[in-house]
């Protein structure tokens, strides 16, 4: 028997991994990846917007949100403003934050708006004894 | 035709090496300068003579003796004058405060809880924003100082 013959068959043997099997391979490895991508995508951005939660002590408006119009007219508005000036523009705010004493001998009330066209920024407000002391922004990204 | 294939296959595979590199690389943190609403000339940094006053009227110093000095709210710490730090957060909007004494502070955004570091003597002072743009030194409330140390 020629031994070219026998060598034959073992030729056409079908290989344990073909292409078709690595692309497969390659397109269920890229589905996992992608999904724990996202995944982990997701945990992040609710872990985000629970910080800013966490932020607040009370609820006041829950669809309370700050326009770009708003925004730019509170910009304006001086320290040391009357209270009243900034609650005529932003009326409810979404949230009060924990009181707190900056100042000695006096309560500092913080109140927080998410931004209308980037909600997980939010501007926070500071007022002591009915009086405008400044703001600041919060974000979370 | 080797060299030009190397460089053909390697240019991406360095460039985005260098990209992440400069990507890694932290930016250092720019230092925080105000205008003290108070134009005393008794102020720290300030000298008399040959030296440096490290605290001035307005300040509290606290005999640390080495314990912890931490922030009580997220926010980001900066360089201020010499041997301090400012520290501003989002969460207390309009005002500053200024921690100086800290050896080797930890400077950046933190979050709350966030040792900046250890000292002898802290030298704390606040300051609210006024509607000038200048920071005026206030009495801070006792309650707000011990959030910033470890019982």
């Amino acid at each position: 028997m020629n031994p070219r013959l026998k060598r034959r068959p073992r030729r056409q043997r079908p290989r344990l991994i073909t292409k078709q099997h690595q692309h497969r391979l390659i397109a269920g490895t890229s589905c996992v990846l992608l999904g724990i991508s996202l995944g982990l995508g997701l945990r992040f951005q609710a872990s985000a917007a629970s910080a800013n939660e966490d932020l607040c002590r009370e609820i006041i408006s829950s669809q309370a949100v700050l326009s770009r119009q708003q925004l730019t007219q509170l910009l304006t508005v001086p320290e040391r403003e009357n209270r009243e000036a900034i609650e005529a523009i932003a009326k409810d705010p979404y949230c009060t934050l924990d009181e707190i004493a900056v100042r000695a001998g006096v309560e500092a009330e913080r109140a927080a708006y998410p931004l209308a066209f980037d909600p997980d920024t939010w501007l926070v407000v500071l007022y002591e004894d009915e009086e405008y002391a400044g703001y600041d922004v919060k974000l979370h990204h | 035709m080797t060299l030009s294939y190397i460089t053909r296959r390697m240019g991406p595979l360095v460039g985005g090496a260098l990209l992440m590199l400069a990507a890694c690389q932290s930016s250092p943190i720019p230092s925080r300068n105000i205008t003290v609403q108070q134009t005393w000339e008794l102020q720290v940094g300030n000298q008399i003579g040959d030296y440096r006053i490290i605290s001035g009227l307005g300040d509290i110093t606290l005999d640390l003796d080495g314990d912890p000095v931490q922030i009580p709210f997220d926010g980001e710490i900066q360089p201020m004058d010499e041997h301090c730090v400012a520290f501003t957060s989002p969460e207390v909007p309009a005002y500053l405060f200024r921690l100086c004494g800290i050896s080797r502070p930890s400077l950046g955004q933190r979050h709350r809880g966030h040792v900046i570091g250890r000292a002898e003597r802290l030298v704390f002072a606040a300051f609210r924003k006024e509607p000038d743009g200048t920071w005026a030194l206030i009495e801070p409330a006792t309650d707000l100082i011990e959030q910033f140390l470890m019982e």
